[in-house]
């Protein structure tokens, strides 16, 4: 690493809590900005496209690319960042395993399209529209990027050097990162960063389940109240701890919520969503057969649920994307 | 001959365990071997009526040798076909009792813990049919935490914990996550459709079904496993995104289950599998979760007949 390393923080398809989590640093951001030379982040400094093009080849040291690869210009950018940059980061659940966004892949683009301009509820009655890529204007084209069928992962698209998970990735986990960044003590290329071994499971503290426990009905963590002591499969909630990579710190196990599974699969699970299921299935109530249809059907949005931070990377979703369906 | 009442019976043993208690209402019919896959298939030495007539005859160390003592999985098929109403799993489950504390140990092959990969999390707690897993708090490698540990002369063997271990913690010889992805390999033939079959070692009572399996071309792919409950999710869509077409999972019907509770838990893998597939509209799968009865004799041809002819069609109209 140079004396200031070059350092450029890009959003493809995401909410922007990626970029909120940097402001978190706090005062370690005064201390961050004088380490490296921001040279592109267009959500914090004015920074135009062409100041990227501009650039030679290698020229950023690292970038932490956040979001998912939605659309034309996603993609155009993760290209173009991958081309200017030493070390490209995927950060973030959307660009690691296409997030909340990845959600998408269970529908087709029409469809959305459909749902968002024509059966959403709207004041504006106008039916039919749809985004076009080049519209012509008297001032002359106007053009869109392309909104893509499948939502896509950063390493999906481009050659990625590492990852970092979360939704968004906890404040401290990103400064032990930057540092290590910095010092080029950075793990081999491909590995999973800013986490901690095992799962979240194994760094919760709440009481963990008695053997001869099965559940008989799932609650959504709205319907019930919840005991800040209890494990939240022993109260019927779905949580994703028992898959998920331990590193975010628990903030929502301490607020007293279920894991949601944004810091992904942990280390030996390919998928996610298939493995809690497989879990979550073992531990179902099954000595009433009759009851056993209920006892799923209280189980609202498995899919959206199951892989709710990691479709885009599942299994799942390369078979789908692989037949082309 | 004076009996003196002092000296404790085996059998008096056996029936101060609860469970035990009905040992004496048996009058030796046999009807339980009748009903028994055990003795049908693993171990013809298996017998109930045996067993229980070396308990009330004092055979002590005769019993505790026996199979019978170990092999039985309380499903319970003898149960209800017991003319005397003997829950005959709780007397076996008793004698077991008393083997265990006298310090003998199972013969089964029964699953392990690695700790470095398990995270406590106490799925296999809530999943283990058996209650042969628990969580103990202990230090390995110099770090206080809990870990799952299996109490081996309950494990039976069947590898549900296996299939829900979300980190591949538990694993027993023969069906580890490795052992089983390694058999999911089928040529992919142009023409003919590639299934794999995951069949649990009691669903076929006959060694005529079982010899149908092995007639079957290439591209069918039979894999054994002790119980339906041992696939997971992530082992189907393996297959099915290497190429292989069709899953075929045949277990036990429901309250036929030789692990109790395996084929219900598998309903409920099989169920969110496809309710997860409907709602990625993931179009073309074909993953079939099968319960054959003790008495369906033949079905399992039927069955995959049934799949070969679907996936044959499919693959012709693309």
């Amino acid at each position: 690493m140079p004396a200031k390393p070059k350092f450029a923080f890009y959003w493809a398809a995401s909410c922007g809590g990626c970029e909120i989590t940097i402001t978190e640093l706090g005062m370690r951001l005064v201390d961050f900005s004088e380490k490296v030379d921001i040279v592109f982040w267009p959500a914090a400094m004015d920074y135009k496209y062409e100041d990227v093009h501009s650039m030679k080849d290698k020229e950023i040291d690292f970038t932490f690319f956040n979001g998912a690869i939605r659309n034309s210009e996603n993609e155009e950018m993760a290209h173009l960042l991958r081309k200017k940059s030493k070390i490209l980061i995927a950060f973030g659940s959307c660009s690691h395993m296409g997030g909340i966004p990845g959600l998408a892949n269970m529908f087709d683009i029409e469809s959305i399209c459909e749902r968002v301009f024509d059966t959403a509820p709207s004041l504006d009655k106008s039916k039919g529209t749809r985004p076009v890529i080049k519209s012509k204007m008297p001032e002359g084209d106007i053009c869109l990027p392309e909104l893509y069928n499948q939502v896509k992962t950063l390493a999906q698209v481009t050659d990625v050097d590492y990852f970092m998970p979360g939704c968004p990735p906890v404040v401290d986990q990103v400064w032990k990162v930057f540092n290590a960044a910095l010092e080029g003590k950075l793990p081999p290329k491909g590995s999973v960063i800013g986490v901690n071994p095992k799962t979240v499971c194994d760094v919760c503290t709440r009481k963990k389940v008695e053997p001869g426990f099965k559940i008989k009905e799932f609650h959504r963590p709205h319907e019930v109240e919840l005991d800040p002591d209890l494990c939240f499969l022993a109260q019927g909630v779905i949580c994703c701890g028992p898959v998920t990579r331990a590193g975010c710190g628990i903030p929502c196990l301490k607020g007293n919520m279920p894991c949601r599974g944004c810091y992904g699969p942990a280390e030996g699970i390919e998928d996610q969503g298939a493995k809690l299921a497989s879990a979550i299935a073992a531990i179902i109530d099954t000595d009433d057969v009759e009851a056993l249809q209920q006892t799923l059907a209280s189980i609202v949005d498995p899919a959206g649920t199951f892989y709710r931070f990691s479709l885009a990377d599942s299994i799942i979703s390369q078979i789908k994307y692989k037949k082309g369906t | 001959m004076s009996h003196d009442n002092s000296i404790e019976t085996f059998a008096d043993q056996v029936k101060a365990i609860p469970g035990g208690e009905n040992l004496e209402i048996c009058y030796s019919c046999g009807t339980c071997v009748s009903k028994c896959m055990i003795q049908q298939k693993l171990e013809p030495d298996f017998n109930p009526r045996r067993l229980l007539r070396m308990v009330m005859m004092d055979m002590r160390e005769e019993a505790f040798e026996s199979p019978t003592t170990w092999y039985c999985s309380q499903c319970d098929l003898c149960y209800s076909a017991c003319p005397q109403e003997i829950h005959i799993s709780a007397v076996i489950a008793a004698v077991k009792q008393l083997a265990v504390e006298a310090g003998y140990s199972t013969p089964l092959s029964t699953v392990t813990v690695d700790e470095t990969l398990c995270a406590g999390c106490g799925i296999c707690v809530m999943a283990c049919p058996y209650e042969a897993t628990h969580l103990i708090q202990k230090e390995v490698a110099g770090v206080m935490d809990l870990f799952s540990e299996v109490d081996e002369n309950r494990c039976m063997g069947c590898g549900i914990c296996v299939a829900a271990c979300p980190l591949g913690a538990i694993s027993r010889e023969g069906v580890s996550n490795e052992e089983i992805n390694k058999q999911i390999k089928v040529k992919n033939q142009k023409f003919a459709p590639s299934l794999v079959i995951f069949i649990c070692d009691w669903c076929l009572r006959e060694n005529d079904d079982l010899s149908i399996l092995e007639s079957y071309p290439a591209n069918v792919r039979v894999i054994h496993i002790p119980c339906s409950g041992r696939i997971d999710p992530q082992m189907a869509l393996l297959a099915l995104r290497s190429g292989i077409d069709g899953i075929l999972v045949c277990g036990c019907k429901p309250g036929e289950c030789h692990y109790q509770h395996g084929t219900d838990i598998t309903t409920c893998k099989i169920n969110l599998l496809d309710t997860m597939i409907d709602q990625i509209k993931l179009k073309d799968h074909h993953v079939k979760f099968v319960q054959i009865g003790t008495q369906e004799r033949g079905r399992i041809r039927q069955e995959i007949d049934n799949m070969l002819e679907t996936l044959t069609a499919r693959k012709e109209s693309h």
